[in-house]
């Protein structure tokens, strides 16, 4: 796997963060919407954002990953708010 | 004689920063600020090294300027690494067994600083040469520390091993 600031690793430096989800607003979803949110994960086959970090230099980064495959399509920082 | 040797430099002084703030922080200072991400620069008696995009660490007599007041966006980072100097004409494949970098490809004039794991615990890594053989110096966590050397030094006696695949067609 690719880490964007340290470059090409073996997988055994990295660890899987989970797939990236839009959290609902807990003060205005609905319970069903909350409970699916909180219990649930989509197992279905596809290209999923993950996250993953490079443990070493504990970089977070999103990875983009064919489930159905297994490949890392592509790998890069988070460019969301922080 | 040792195919490696081994020099603990723990105790030499150091400090480090990160945060948003970090560089701007850092060259209010008169330090030097590594432009690249994972590259480091030399300062009289030591060094200073840019971890990733936002962390600097500074060894030697100049991280005492780190005891500075922090600006906002600014925050220490506990330096209490166990700090070794690796030094040896065997030195790559101690390198090639314990890790899964390969420093031999780097480009030494570009500085590298090589986050990585060595025999399963995270380092920080600045290759070198020296007298014409490679060298490096490498930080870890010092409470894995004991345990790294030992591991270090296990490996290290082992490429000796007259049996050892290193050493197969080696003459002294």
């Amino acid at each position: 796997m690719t880490c964007p600031v340290n470059g090409p690793r073996a997988i055994s430096e990295f660890a899987y963060g989970g797939e990236i989800r839009p959290m609902p607003d807990p003060t205005t979803c609905s319970d069903d919407a909350w409970a699916d949110y909180v219990f649930n994960r989509n197992g279905s086959p596809g290209v999923k954002r993950e996250w993953w970090c490079h443990t070493p230099s504990n970089t977070w980064f999103v990875a983009e990953r064919d489930t159905a495959r297994d490949v890392i399509v592509r790998t890069y920082l988070y460019a969301g708010d922080s | 004689m040792s195919a490696i040797a081994f020099e603990n430099v723990s105790r030499t002084p150091r400090a480090g920063v990160k945060g948003p703030g970090a560089a701007a922080w850092i060259a209010a200072l008169d330090l030097p600020v590594p432009r690249a991400p994972n590259s480091w620069l030399p300062l009289p008696g030591g060094l200073i090294a840019r971890l990733g995009l936002t962390e600097f660490l500074v060894e030697g007599s100049e991280a005492a300027k780190l005891a500075a007041p922090l600006s906002p966006g600014v925050y220490p980072v506990l330096r209490q690494d166990t700090a070794l100097v690796l030094h040896g004409a065997r030195l790559n494949e101690l390198l090639l067994e314990t890790c899964s970098v390969d420093f031999r490809a780097l480009n030494l004039s570009t500085r590298p600083v090589v986050l990585t794991s060595m025999a399963g615990v995270g380092v920080t890594v600045i290759p070198g040469e020296g007298g014409g053989m490679p060298c490096c110096r490498i930080w870890c966590d010092s409470t894995y520390g004991e345990w790294f050397v030992e591991t270090l030094t296990g490996v290290a006696g082992e490429l000796e091993q007259p049996g050892h695949p290193c050493n197969q067609g080696v003459t002294a």
